[in-house]
């Protein structure tokens, strides 16, 4: 068999679909996991009592066990727990109408979490001890402070590891074809063997994400740029 | 003897050497002396081809380098006749002391190891540090580190051993220990060029002074000579900024 | 997928937990594996960039930039479908080929990406000074390299190791995709046959949770005795250096220096 490159093409505009669904689970999952992020990064490094173990241990879990394990779990895990809680309620809802995007959303958030815990502590430790003291030595609340001072300055320290997150996220949603999602991936399988030609699809799939990460990788870069105005370390 | 002749080095359009003719005797200890960018380092740096001159001849008695068209064979030759010890000292890391100064012998010079092992050990209680033959870098002190460093120059037996600003690095108390070592070794008629600040450390140790500006030798002789009489103006003002008035004594 | 299953019962949990554990044997299989023709790999694609060999180097960042800026789990598919198709037109037929084989290939060139990445930030971290002692004192590029620079740089790079290797290892759970009776493919089985759906996967997170933990722990060991010449401040001075220079970014075209998926903080 032949390449064909004029498939590939075809295969690529056919692909184009998919792409609103692999970037909103891509979104949903940074967006929720940034906030469980921030939380669990904040329990941690104030040491909240009672939740600060439970957090480290949702992170180490997390990151010990793969992305896949995880959508497999919450997939027939949720439904069970879901349904528990609606007949303790008396509440009509049942699992079986959750839309299967659903359970993608979800397990892929909980998996953003803990990395995204950890974007954001590297982040905030990243900024002086210094910085927050002379904010409060010049009168600001500790809102204020953490707002104009610390907050500006954590982001653009956690920016290459947010940057990296997000990539990270974009290649993992490549799971949810298991949960019978259309995104890019799963978008491709139909693709090919509709067509026979896997090798075309798949390299179809292939250019399209590593467009969208390229895309990335550079604004990112520009971000970066913008957002390190202040940080002249190096020699230009 | 080390022969330098026409030796040129320009980095990018920055001519940092330009033609340099440098004769050192067997037993000699040359000082050279000048202002920063004046090449001096750059100099040293070329006999043992850690900077690659454009141009020039580098002979250490009948054996010759010729800098336009350097074989790679012959820069090994090169490194196997000298030694250097460096500013920032450059100790190996991961190896402790004695380790540091059988490096060389057993990795380049293929020496038995028992034989090797004792003559580093001797080497190393020369310079003061027979206590610390199992210490790492990380755990001795900017002089100790360097005496190592002197020491690991020495284990090869080189035609010369160049040092670049020895002593540049370290806090003011621990000079005196290393200058203590290169006197000492000076005494016993090794072969060595020393790039250095410390004026009065010259005038003791050298048999003879090279004063260099913009990349050229502007003067050189005696260390009575230089310091007292300089003969050139520039050699004057350099001596001037860095001496106190009148405390040039022999 | 078919949904409705059996109550929970947690004496599965225990009951799989022991039926999985013979196929440990292949996830290891192909960790391992990978990781060691990676590393191979990744020292290949590094080295045109740290010695700035021109033409080879362009090679590598293209390298580089695909393998990880393209998910893993189409690498397996496009690897497994496309290579037959490229050996074809040189005449190499490879359709009996088992799966298997183009798996640890797809992981080990995957983990090369990164490994290369690792190699290049820690060669580059260790000071520079070494090298030239190395050189002073005669020795050949080689050697400066091999004794001096490599021991340095190995020590400096084990956390950025350690997450490669997990991260490998989790990586593995996609293969049951192409058909490999690994952890997760095995699992899958287990599950639909009793229904016990919950129970199962809750063994399957035990397992990777526990290999992962241990490795962990491992690498800790290994980087504690690899260390044991550094001090402990300047020893993770150079350790930061190299997860930074790891996702620092460089400003020509496409983006080679993302990290592992995985970041370390």
């Amino acid at each position: 068999m032949k390449l064909d490159f004029a498939f590939i093409w075809t295969a690529f505009l056919q692909l184009l679909t998919a792409v609103p669904t692999a970037l909103a689970i891509t979104a949903v999952s940074v967006f929720c996991g940034l906030l469980i992020g921030t939380a669990v990064a904040v329990i941690r490094l104030y040491k909240v009592p009672i939740l600060h173990p439970i957090a480290a241990s949702y992170v180490t879990f997390i990151r010990g066990t793969p992305m896949l394990t995880h959508l497999l779990l919450i997939y027939f895990g949720l439904p069970i727990l879901v349904d528990a809680i609606a007949e303790a309620f008396g509440l009509s809802f049942r699992s079986v109408s959750i839309p299967m995007i659903g359970f993608a959303y979800v397990s892929f958030s909980i998996t953003a979490g803990a990395y995204m815990s950890e974007v954001v502590r590297s982040g905030l430790l990243a900024v002086n001890r210094g910085q927050i003291e002379a904010a409060y030595a010049i009168g600001m609340t500790t809102s204020q402070a953490m707002r104009r001072i610390v907050l500006p300055q954590a982001f653009a320290a956690s920016l290459p590891n947010l940057s990296n997150s997000v990539i990270g996220m974009l290649h993992g949603s490549t799971l949810a074809f298991t949960v019978s999602v259309v995104e890019i991936n799963a978008k491709a399988q139909i693709v090919a063997t509709t067509n026979w030609k896997f090798f075309e699809a798949y390299l179809a799939a292939a250019i399209i994400f590593w467009a969208i990460t390229f895309m990335i990788e550079r604004l990112t870069a520009l971000a970066e740029k913008r957002f390190n105005l202040y940080n002249r370390g190096g020699v230009s | 003897m080390i022969k330098l002749t026409q030796i040129r080095k320009s980095f990018g359009r920055n001519e940092v050497l330009k033609g340099i003719d440098l004769t050192v005797e067997k037993g000699e200890v040359v000082a050279i002396l000048g202002p920063s960018g004046s090449g001096k380092t750059t100099l040293l740096r070329c006999i043992n081809y850690l900077e690659k001159p454009n141009d020039g001849q580098i002979s250490i008695d009948d054996f010759n380098v010729n800098c336009k068209r350097p074989d790679k064979k012959d820069i090994h030759t090169l490194r196997g006749k000298t030694a250097m010890v460096f500013q920032q000292y450059n100790l190996f890391r991961h190896k402790t002391a004695l380790e540091n100064v059988m490096e060389g012998l057993i990795v380049v010079k293929k020496l038995p190891k028992d034989e090797v092992r004792q003559k580093s050990v001797e080497l190393l209680e020369k310079v003061g540090l027979g206590s610390k033959l199992d210490a790492y870098p990380s755990e001795l002190s900017g002089g100790q580190q360097q005496r190592v460093g002197i020491a690991r120059a020495l284990a090869l037996n080189p035609e010369v051993i160049l040092f670049d600003e020895p002593t540049s690095a370290l806090d003011p108390e621990l000079v005196g220990e290393v200058l203590g070592v290169i006197r000492k070794i000076a005494k016993e008629g090794i072969t060595m060029i020393i790039v250095t600040h410390e004026m009065s450390f010259a005038q003791d140790v050298a048999s003879h002074v090279v004063f260099m500006d913009g990349g050229v030798i502007v003067e050189e002789g005696k260390p009575s000579e230089i310091f007292n009489d300089p003969k050139e103006e520039r050699t004057k003002q350099f001596l001037k900024r860095i001496t106190p008035e009148g405390v040039y004594s022999i | 997928m078919a949904k409705v299953g059996e109550p929970f019962d947690i004496s599965y949990v225990f009951e799989y937990l022991v039926k999985l554990l013979p196929t440990l044997k292949i996830t290891l299989l192909i960790v391992v594996s990978s990781i060691v023709i990676g590393l191979g790999v990744g020292f290949i694609v590094a080295l045109p960039q740290l010695y700035k060999i021109p033409v080879l180097r362009r090679f590598s960042q293209v390298y580089l930039s695909f393998f990880r800026g393209t998910p893993v789990l189409i690498q397996l598919f496009l690897f497994y479908y496309g290579l037959p198709e490229i050996l074809k037109l040189v005449h190499v037929d490879v359709v009996k080929v088992p799966a298997l084989y183009f798996v640890i290939l797809t992981y080990a060139l995957h983990s090369g990406a990164y490994m290369a990445e690792m190699i290049r930030a820690a060669v580059g971290a260790v000071d520079r000074g070494q090298v030239e002692a190395a050189y002073a004192v005669g020795m050949t590029g080689f050697q400066a390299f091999t004794r001096i620079v490599l021991p340095q740089a190995m020590a400096i790079s084990v956390p950025v190791f350690a997450n490669l290797v997990i991260a490998n290892l989790k990586d593995t759970s996609l293969a049951f995709s192409l058909g490999i009776m690994e952890l997760t493919g095995k699992s899958q089985t287990l599950a639909v046959m009793s229904r016990h759906f919950v129970e199962t996967y809750i063994s399957l997170a035990i397992i990777y949770f526990m290999i992962s933990f241990g490795l962990e722990k491992l690498f800790h060991l290994i980087e504690r005795k690899l260390l044991k010449h550094e001090s402990r401040i300047v020893s993770e001075e150079k350790e930061t250096r190299v997860k930074k220079a790891k996702t620092r970014r460089f400003a020509v075209g496409l983006g080679f220096t993302r990290g592992g998926r995985e970041n370390e903080a």
